[in-house]
């Protein structure tokens, strides 16, 4: 009977451990000059444009692409971000605007080249340009609000000079110019791509590239990985030197727990999207290096269809407001790794600043809530469902259970829904949601940009359906306000009608949670939320 | 060589008829994924400042603007021409997304699956050897381990141990090393190319990523393996051909191996058929927690965001190969016994 002894699952394992037991990468010497990058998300296009492209997509075009300028960066309480007022050039060597403000005049660098040798010209940057407000790709949406509309309003001077005439003096065209959309494509590559029915080559640009940036792409696939290598001749960052990194592996690792073993073993470098406690338990090691910014150009919101009865009703907001037990939410879903948006005092009851996003005087209160219900003539409270997308589940579902416990206090009975993403968002923009969780970001925060973007108008954005034509009056003026002082006086204005009319809940702007070797420096929160990989560098 | 050739005209004529259940399946996923809430348009215009306009042009793009059975029309027409349709998610054609895909599903099943059978059938016959013994217990309470824990639990757990606690594995990132570079393609089996390609290197890196999602789906399929292989053992060991084998003398290996395996054998590749399609299906857990680049987890990631084509796609990759599946087993069968026709 030899097969009694004989123990296969044992010998199973045994085969499987000699297997594992493996030889050690050999590849340590390009190691160190590589960047491995690993995220839940992927790239889907390599043009940024194409509706539907990813984030990743967006910070891929970064290294691939130039624009004309650039956002600067400062410190804010000890970490690098993005400095909105701090616009240098990245293909243009200098710009100038008019003193009227309706003029921009950008002079290129001479030596500047696109990855194929030929040199960066106007036409180029007017070809692109025209691209992204004449073709239907994403762009066009975004540079409108920089007063950015036709290819009219691009001319060039001289091969290296072009000038971009606005009609109003808008703040916001030079920004817009340093987004993600309105790269510089080169234009005779492009243009023998192009076809009739896509004279814009929208369909080549988003499988291969032909930019002038920081990095070459090697290898493509959509849904696992890029690889990219550096472009030797590249010299817009620090002066005249390529990027840090010969080689940036982008990568896709869907499972969060995995990415934080990954970078836990030193096997992959950086990642921005981990769970808020797995960051935790890894900065309490203190083995790796975690930069936590609070995301301060998004906002979490619980929002209210205020076209939706009992919500139409102010009452009603304000008494969900002050029965929200907002410390515990934000432990439960953030594990308070972000900024708070509740609990200010505002000492004589009016905003301190102008500012949006700001910090609202709300803070759990019962009986004061349970007023609001009476006052809204609804003391026996009513029912509701709350709802969130399962891409949140993470920090919306024990915010959610919250949310129901509390509001149960006050009669208010809570079904909670969750929602597939795509079902989820339908039903925004159909308007059909009465309460839920959802964020927002402006890759340009100003206040009057938020107020116009995300207070007015029927349509998507406008997740409390708020229709309030002196809010939306006061935000179109302040846009193109020069004074300072003024835009500063509307901006409290509207900061107090947001808290008096409580169309949504502000609730926090959540901690990018960025984790990295101890040997990567550099890092740098940049306005599309993701990682600049041109940014960092290895010591 | 007629049994052959005639094996190989009835499994054609069984193919054929099983082409209008795939064209159910086929119109059947299409209306469903059409009844789905959820607006893949809205869903994927969803830059910052996208607003009614990109929602319409990606409603054009993907062909939602028209009516259902026009897009039924187009889409049954777009088959017929082998175009699966595109992604919205990779932004590639599906049906390069599914040929890119595929082979890293398959490899990964048929992987999973022999170390099943590998495990299962020596369990179940050394169970059925000794009904009632300690081993019996013994393998009892292993395959109702591996039943219990879900594939991802023993996935994290493999992970857990392996990579992270002992560093024996390499990092659970797909199939292959991101620093080895890739063979020519020509099977996309991995092991099989880098052999092709004369890479041992290479196939022991691909082997090694291969081994711990290999194991944590082999793990969960042991135990329907092992129970009915002992079932069907047991059955085989106490009828009457295998007493007269034993009283005439036969060897113990001839007896067991040779008469009793062999009868007992045909239910276990029954199930063997159906643990293969449900594990390509199902393995959208382990393709998740080790990055696997299969078709199962794309098409739930579709799934989630209302991409109509990749799921369409994948529904009716899994029905071809379903019915691709029954037909092997089927001709198994005629292998294992020859008195089993198919018809």
């Amino acid at each position: 009977m030899r097969f009694v002894s004989f123990r296969p699952a044992s010998s199973v394992l045994a085969a499987t451990a000699l297997l594992l037991i493996a030889t050690a990468p050999s590849q340590a010497q390009t190691r160190a000059e590589t960047l491995r990058y690993v995220t839940g998300a992927s790239v889907n296009t390599l043009d940024p444009n194409i509706p539907g492209s990813t984030r990743e997509s967006f910070a891929l075009s970064m290294s691939t692409y130039d624009r004309l300028v650039a956002f600067g960066r400062k410190q804010l309480n000890g970490k690098w971000v993005f400095d909105l007022d701090k616009i240098t050039g990245e293909l243009a060597e200098s710009y100038d605007v008019s003193p009227d403000g309706l003029k921009l005049t950008f002079r290129l660098r001479k030596d500047a080249k696109f990855q194929d040798g030929s040199p960066v010209t106007a036409e180029d940057v007017k070809w692109s340009l025209d691209r992204c407000v004449t073709a239907p790709i994403l762009g066009k949406a975004q540079l409108l609000t920089g007063s950015l509309t036709s290819a009219d309003q691009f001319k060039v001077i001289d091969p290296l000079t072009i000038e971009v005439t606005l009609p109003k003096p808008d703040k916001l065209a030079l920004p817009n110019l340093a987004t993600v959309y309105p790269m510089i494509i080169n234009s005779k590559v492009a243009k023998e791509h192009a076809t009739a029915d896509d004279p814009w080559a929208t369909a080549w640009l988003k499988e291969h590239t032909a930019g002038s940036g920081a990095y070459v792409i090697e290898t493509f696939k959509p849904g696992e990985q890029v690889i990219v290598k550096r472009n030797e001749a590249w010299n817009r960052g620090s002066p005249d030197k390529p990027a840090f990194f010969k080689r940036v592996i982008i990568q896709s690792v869907p499972e969060p727990a995995t990415r934080a073993n990954l970078v836990e073993r030193g096997d992959a470098d950086l990642v921005v999207d981990l769970q808020a406690s797995d960051v935790q338990s890894l900065e309490a090691k203190g083995k790796l290096k975690v930069i936590s910014t609070p995301q301060y150009n998004s906002i979490t919101f619980v929002s209210m269809n205020n076209q939706i009865p009992p919500f139409d009703n102010v009452n009603v907001r304000r008494a969900v407001a002050f029965a929200l037990p907002y410390d515990d939410m934000f432990k439960a879903a953030l594990f308070g790794r972000g900024a708070p948006l509740f609990g200010a005092s505002w000492p004589d009851g009016k905003p301190l600043n102008g500012i949006y996003p700001f910090q609202q005087p709300v803070k759990i209160d019962l009986d004061k809530a349970r007023e609001y219900l009476k006052a809204a003539g609804l003391p026996e409270g009513f029912s509701t469902t709350f709802s969130f997308n399962v891409g949140q589940a993470s920090t919306a579902e024990p915010m959610a259970a919250l949310v129901k416990e509390s509001l149960g206090k006050i009669g208010i009975k809570v079904d909670i829904q969750k929602l597939p993403d795509a079902q989820m968002s339908t039903q925004i923009n159909e308007k059909k949601l009465p309460f839920y969780t959802e964020g927002i970001v402006a890759w340009l925060p100003s206040t009057d940009y938020f107020y116009r973007n995300f207070y007015t108008g029927n349509q998507r954005w406008n997740y409390s359906s708020i229709n309030n034509p002196d809010l939306a009056a006061i935000a179109q003026e302040a846009r193109f306000e020069p004074d300072k002082a003024k835009y500063e006086e509307a901006g409290r204005k509207l900061n107090a009608m947001h808290f008096d009319l409580m169309p949504q809940i502000m609730l926090w702007q959540p901690n990018q949670d960025a984790v990295m070797a101890s040997s990567i420096e550099g890092y740098t929160y940049e306005f599309h939320r993701q990682v600049d990989y041109r940014d960092v560098s290895r010591k | 060589m007629t049994g052959l050739g005639a094996t190989m005209v009835r499994a054609g004529r069984r193919l054929l008829s099983s082409l209008p259940a795939l064209f159910g399946v086929l119109v059947f996923t299409f209306l469903l994924m059409r009844v789905l809430p959820g607006d893949p348009a809205v869903f994927f215009a969803s830059g910052p400042n996208a607003g009614k306009e990109e929602i319409e042009q990606i409603r054009k793009q993907m062909g939602l603007d028209k009516s259902v059975p026009e897009q039924l029309v187009f889409y049954l027409s777009d088959i017929g021409r082998g175009n699966l349709g595109r992604s919205m998610m990779t932004g590639q054609p599906v049906l390069k997304d599914l040929r890119e895909r595929l082979p890293a599903s398959l490899e990964l099943t048929f992987t999973a699956l022999l170390i099943a059978l590998i495990a299962a059938v020596p369990l179940g016959v050394l169970a059925a050897l000794r009904p009632g013994s300690v081993v019996d217990h013994g393998v009892r309470l292993f395959c109702a381990l591996g039943v219990c824990v879900p594939t991802f639990v023993s996935g994290l757990l493999l992970i857990y141990v392996f990579y992270y606690l002992l560093g024996l594995a390499p990092d659970p990132t797909g199939r292959i090393d991101v620093f080895t570079s890739l063979p020519p393609q020509r099977t996309g089996f991995l092991s099989i190319d880098f052999l092709l390609a004369g890479d041992i290197e290479g196939w022991w890196a691909a082997c090694k990523q291969l081994i711990l999602p290999a194991v944590s789906m082999a793990l969960f399929v042991i135990a329907p393996l092992a129970r009915i292989t002992r079932a069907s053992m047991l059955v085989s060991l106490g009828s009457d051909f295998v007493r007269t084998a034993r009283s005439v003398g036969l060897s113990w290996r001839k007896v067991v191996v040779t008469y009793a395996l062999r009868n007992a054998i045909l239910p276990v590749i029954t199930i063997a058929g159906i643990v293969f399609s449900t594990m390509l299906g199902a393995n959208v857990l382990v393709e998740k927690v080790f990055s696997w680049p299969g078709v199962a987890s794309y098409a739930l990631d579709a799934l989630l965001s209302s991409d109509y084509a990749p799921v369409q796609g994948f529904v009716l990759l899994m029905a071809s190969l379903f019915v691709l599946v029954n037909l092997v087993v089927d001709i198994c069968y005629g292998i294992a016994d020859p008195r089993v026709s198919i018809g």
